[in-house]
């Protein structure tokens, strides 16, 4: 126990423990958000009533799946496009435009409503639209840059073994950066969730978590207000669970890697 | 009859950013014999750190080309990429496949498949005393077992050449010697087979090899040139003969020469 206060030790604390500072800190977090004598806020029992009702009867459920099938459709097609394009950072005649799609991370989303609504008609089409955009420009710089530090002797042992460009394509850049690009996508999934109430508030029509927040807000319940937040950062904390279970799955060699780093 | 040539530079120039690394290296590598013995060749580069070893070593392995001149192999014919073996220095390996699928994959990319190339695998990994870590990944390696799965895997389809960078770097006494009785015994597989070790350490450069290239840049400057070959089988201390005294004299002959 005399290690969990000493910097640089976190490594030797058994997980048990780290768990159980986690839940001292949550419990911690809750009792003073109770206790709390400023009353802006609803207090946890007002926010979990609140919960109920909009689960039981406010259709707390449909919307929720609106929104996770809004954030699976962003990332499939968001993923798919960006890795495309950030792995022909390998072809040096499409690295400037790699590089350029990349710098268009800081435009902002609001002034592309207008333009995305006309080529993509509102609707569903505009809210993946936006989002795509979103986590892509962030998504093709992150794995660029995973592609560009592969380190050389990687790209020389397939050369030495013989291998072709397009098996060392798969072998080193493809499969051999799996880890990382799936580290990044969880990255980005966050960024997208992050997004995703401001988006689906752009276009009500489908519902969703975000439109949802932004009715509730409307007639300031905050109490419903504060339980939708409470279901976006839960279903967002087991989004990225998953995620981290598949690159653990996908990628076992991983954690040895880290491990002995 | 001249002994045929198995590994020939001829005035390789190279140049990195403007600045000359390799000044016109030249030598001659010849087909070893020994009565009653299958000899293979072994070769080594020595030379101050910076001097362009390595630079050279990424030529003979037809990892890059020269600027200028030429370096062939068995029977004048052109050292190409994939059929030069080639153990670097760090000993990379790919990282996401276990220590088997790693030989598993060398041999695949020469073609070989089935259980041939299965069988193959396994008894390399048995003769580099990695049976038991088949199954690992390369991070849970250390340096040693890294640096044998390493030379396994280039091992997997025969080749006449094989290069290893600094391969005496960082090893133990007791690694030392395995590493360096491995070296002598993959030559010696075939009489054509080249094993070309760059190194820095003289002592185990002359544990192995029977021929001992120096490289340096000699007074004028410029790119690093061979300034000297040493034949030690006409020393007569290549192949385990010779005795102690004449080693340690060479030795000293070819610190000399890399501090002068």
């Amino acid at each position: 126990m005399v290690s969990a206060v000493v910097p640089f030790d976190a490594k030797r604390i058994p997980r048990a423990h780290t768990l159980a500072f986690a839940a001292a800190w949550i419990v911690l977090a809750v009792v003073a958000w109770a206790l709390a004598p400023v009353r802006t806020l609803p207090g946890p029992s007002e926010v979990l009533g609140a919960l109920s009702r909009l689960w039981w009867e406010g259709g707390l459920g449909p919307e929720l799946f609106q929104t996770v099938r809004l954030i699976a459709e962003a990332t499939l097609v968001s993923a798919a496009l960006s890795l495309g394009v950030a792995w022909s950072v390998t072809v040096p005649a499409l690295r400037p435009l790699v590089r350029g799609l990349s710098k268009l991370r800081f435009l902002g989303l609001t002034g592309l409503v207008f333009p995305f609504t006309l080529a993509f008609g509102g609707g569903h089409g505009l809210k993946v639209a936006l989002l795509v955009f979103g986590m892509s420009t962030f998504l093709v710089t992150q794995v660029a840059r995973i592609v560009d530090e592969i380190p050389r002797a990687e790209l020389d042992l397939m050369r030495v073994l013989g291998a072709s460009r397009a098996r060392t394509m798969w072998e080193v850049v493809v499969r051999g950066t799996l880890d990382k690009t799936l580290d990044a996508v969880r990255q980005n999934v966050a960024m997208g969730w992050s997004m995703i109430t401001m988006v689906e508030g752009i276009s009500r029509a489908e519902g969703g978590l975000g439109a949802m927040l932004l009715n509730q807000n409307k007639h300031f319940k905050l109490a419903e207000v504060y339980a939708i937040l409470a279901v976006v950062l839960a279903v967002g904390l087991l989004i990225d669970l998953g995620m981290g279970a598949l690159e653990a799955a996908l990628c076992p060699h991983t954690r040895l890697t880290r491990s002995q780093s | 009859m001249n002994a045929p040539i198995v590994l020939s530079a001829k005035d390789v120039h190279v140049s990195r950013s403007g600045t000359a690394v390799l000044g016109g290296v030249s030598f001659d590598i010849v087909d070893r014999t020994r009565e009653g013995a299958v000899t293979g060749q072994v070769v080594c580069i020595l030379g101050p750190s910076g001097v362009g070893k390595t630079t050279l070593l990424r030529v003979l392995a037809g990892l890059d080309a020269p600027d200028a001149g030429a370096v062939t192999g068995v029977a004048g014919a052109p050292l190409v990429a994939g059929d030069v073996g080639l153990v670097f220095q760090d000993y990379p390996l790919i990282a996401h496949r276990t220590v088997r699928d790693n030989v598993v994959l060398a041999g695949t990319l020469r073609g070989l498949s089935g259980p041939k190339l299965e069988a193959r695998a396994d008894e390399l990994l048995a003769r580099v005393g990695l049976v038991a870590q088949a199954s690992l990944f390369p991070a849970q390696l250390s340096g040693g077992q890294r640096q044998r799965a390493a030379i396994a895997q280039q091992l997997v389809v025969p080749r006449r050449l094989l290069l290893l960078d600094e391969p005496f770097s960082g090893l133990d006494p007791a690694a030392l010697a395995g590493i360096s009785e491995l070296v002598v015994a993959v030559a010696n597989e075939h009489d054509l087979n080249t094993v070309v070790i760059v190194t820095h350490d003289v002592r185990a450069a002359l544990r192995v090899s029977d021929t001992v290239i120096i490289l340096g840049r000699g007074a004028k400057g410029g790119g690093a040139r061979v300034i000297e070959t040493i034949d030690l089988c006409a020393r007569g201390i290549a192949w385990g003969e010779g005795d102690d005294a004449a080693r340690a004299r060479i030795e000293r002959e070819i610190t000399e020469r890399l501090t002068s």
